[in-house]
């Protein structure tokens, strides 16, 4: 019977040791050291193996404090995999679009998205944050963020 | 060169225009990141690393040893005006500082637990200066093998003394180990679980892991709470004047904690939390009026964060001497060094001199910067805390993707620090420690590699860990460390 959090959470874990140590038995093999890359994979994966398992019978419940912890709304969940949405968007339109309209759009449709509503304030945040990112990483470190479609 | 002449050419640096003013940067920027509930040193660390990109070596080293203790600042002050501890390490702070915020008398206790850390810091890096070139001298003559098991007792360390299941935390260590194995392996050029994908022959960078565990995982809980106004409140601290006779109270705290905490700082593994602990329940021990603690007392207050403080510079012995990290946060320490071509180790002293002297004195600036500038400057920080919370959130994401795409210029490890954000999210609902997880994954390949290299010269022997009596000596405490608290559980329990 698959009741707590730890035996679902240990079967992921022994899912994970199972597939690197899989992966690990099929590394190339490299004839000339006495120890090949292998062998630290291979001992690791047998550590969690071993971890996991230990954990699936390991009697000590969680505290309630630790219960706690794991209760969160579900509208909050729903929140965060958004927000995580809007960086997956943002990421893959970075190099696209280049960092200075990604970052104005995302900082204005986040902050909205979390409730803020003074308008002006992040249309003034999401201009000179990444305006003054852009002008030190660009101009001073030397290190090129994306530029995009603009120009400049 | 001598020590003196070491430390007088640091301080020269630190004491520049330029080092002070970053140096006061790093410390208000890391205080603020800081007090913010949840975002804690590795954080400020981990964010503030790209912005040290093309500054001077010297420079940016003041500026994140101000960056660091800004940050360990921070979360005393909001351990202290919001009972929100921010880290592990403030959570004894709360116990007195909270009722003495409650009375009226935050700027009070604010002053105490920075006069507090600072003593506990000078102290402590008085100490370090002293010890960690010894050190040093002794790992001169390490190999192979004695670095495997130095390592190894420090993963062992963390894991049984971090807080909650042993287990856990060995799993995150292994799961951390496992991390830092992708990529193409440096011995043999074999490529290991980078499933055909071009995009990891390099490996993760140690920055995806400190940004996506640390700092976006820390976001959720940002936007979880992003409705609480309690920070904005608090604005009104009150005075952070000390009468004599708190100062007088404080001093017992004080003497014995600096040196109490530094010691446990020393040992892997220990840091700042069990040192703040013990800081508190020795001074309640000794207290001639122990009923005062948990209401406000001076002494409850200024011993843990004495110890907290002493503890944070204590870790760096082992990180300065043997290039070894022994917690999280000298972890994440160890990671900016070396993005700024610093390399710490037993040869740091002798070959480069400024450098580890320009360390210790960018200590002393960045704790005395705490104290003299920081310390009037918190009600007018606690009022930058007003900055709306969605705007802010929005900021740190974006402070993250920057610094992970400005080491890698490849948006395919863009995906994969949101990747471990969320792992990072949901081990810390599941309560899995994150640091043994960052540890390993910076000890990781060194570990690997001094493993393979000890094997090498023995020709594939594996008795030459256990023929070398330090490394034997080094092992066998290892395995005590989690073995011993094991059997005693198991017994207490029966």
């Amino acid at each position: 019977m698959i009741k707590t959090l730890h035996q679902k959470v240990s079967l992921i874990l022994i899912a994970i040791a199972a597939g690197y140590l899989y992966l690990s038995y099929n590394l190339k093999e490299y004839p000339y050291v006495p120890v090949d890359s292998d062998l630290v994979p291979k001992v690791l994966g047998y550590v969690l193996l071993v971890l996991a398992v230990a954990l699936f019978f390991d009697k000590s419940s969680e505290t309630e404090e630790e219960k706690e912890k794991r209760v969160v709304p579900k509208k909050e969940i729903l929140v965060m995999a958004a927000v995580g949405g809007m960086i997956f968007v943002y990421i893959f339109l970075f190099e696209i679009l280049g960092f200075l309209i990604t970052t104005f759009v995302f900082i204005l449709a986040c902050s909205a998205f979390l409730g803020y509503r003074k308008w002006m304030t992040s249309l003034i945040v999401s201009i000179v944050f990444p305006g003054a990112l852009y002008y030190v990483f660009n101009y001073l470190l030397q290190i090129r963020l994306p530029q995009g479609i603009l120009p400049f | 060169m001598g020590g003196l002449d070491g430390l007088l050419q640091g301080f020269q640096v630190a004491f520049s225009i330029e080092g002070l003013l970053f140096v006061f940067i790093g410390v208000f920027i890391g205080t603020f990141i800081g007090m913010m509930p949840g975002l804690g040193p590795i954080s400020a660390i981990a964010i503030m690393i790209p912005i040290t990109y093309g500054m001077e070596p010297s420079t940016a080293l003041v500026m994140m040893a101000g960056v660091y203790y800004g940050a360990v600042f921070g979360g005393s002050t909001s351990s202290i005006l919001l009972n929100a501890p921010g880290i592990s390490g403030t959570v004894a702070t709360a116990f007195d500082g909270y009722p003495m915020a409650q009375r009226g008398e935050a700027g009070k206790a604010l002053a105490i637990a920075a006069v507090s850390s600072f003593v506990g810091g000078t102290v402590s890096v008085v100490l370090l200066m002293l010890f960690a070139p010894a050190l040093a001298q002794v790992a001169v003559t390490f190999g192979p093998p004695e670095y495997f098991a130095l390592m190894f007792m420090g993963l062992t360390a963390i894991s049984s003394l971090s807080e909650g299941s042993t287990i856990k935390a060995l799993i995150s260590a292994t799961l951390g180990f496992m991390v830092v194995t992708i990529g193409i392996d440096g011995q043999t050029g074999t490529p290991r679980f980078t499933f055909n994908n071009p995009n990891l022959l390099e490996g993760i960078d140690f920055l995806v892991i400190a940004l996506g565990l640390f700092a976006l995982a820390e976001v959720c809980f940002l936007i979880i709470n992003r409705k609480d106004t309690s920070l904005t409140d608090k604005a009104n601290v009150g005075s952070t004047k000390l009468s004599k006779e708190d100062l007088k109270e404080m001093r017992g705290p004080m003497s014995r904690q600096s040196f109490l905490g530094f010691l446990l700082g020393v040992l892997p593994g220990a840091g700042a939390t069990i040192a703040s602990f013990i800081g508190y329940i020795t001074e309640k021990k000794i207290a001639k009026k122990p009923e005062e603690f948990g209401k406000g007392s001076v002494r409850g207050l200024s011993g843990p964060e004495t110890a907290n403080n002493a503890a944070t510079s204590g870790a760096f012995v082992p990180l300065l001497s043997l290039g070894i990290p022994g917690s999280g946060t000298t972890a994440v320490m160890l990671g900016a060094f070396l993005v700024m071509g610093i390399q710490p180790g037993p040869l740091l002293v002798q070959d480069h001199p400024d450098i580890f002297w320009g360390i210790i004195a960018s200590m002393y600036i960045g704790n005395i910067i705490l104290l003299v500038l920081n310390l009037p400057l918190i009600p007018y920080i606690s009022k930058l805390l007003k900055i709306p919370r969605p705007l802010l959130i929005s900021l740190v994401i974006i402070f993250s993707l920057i610094g992970v795409y400005s080491v890698s210029f490849n948006v395919f490890h863009l995906y994969v620090l949101l990747f471990f954000g969320v792992v990072g999210y949901l081990m810390r609902l599941t309560s899995f420690p994150a640091a043994p997880f960052i540890l390993a994954f910076i000890l990781g390949g060194m570990m690997e590699q001094s493993l393979r290299q000890a094997l090498t010269a023995s020709n594939g022997d594996y008795s030459v860990f256990v023929t070398e009596p330090i490394s034997l000596t080094l092992l066998i405490i290892s395995l005590l460390t989690f073995v011993v608290p094991m059997i005693k559980r198991r017994y207490s329990t029966v």
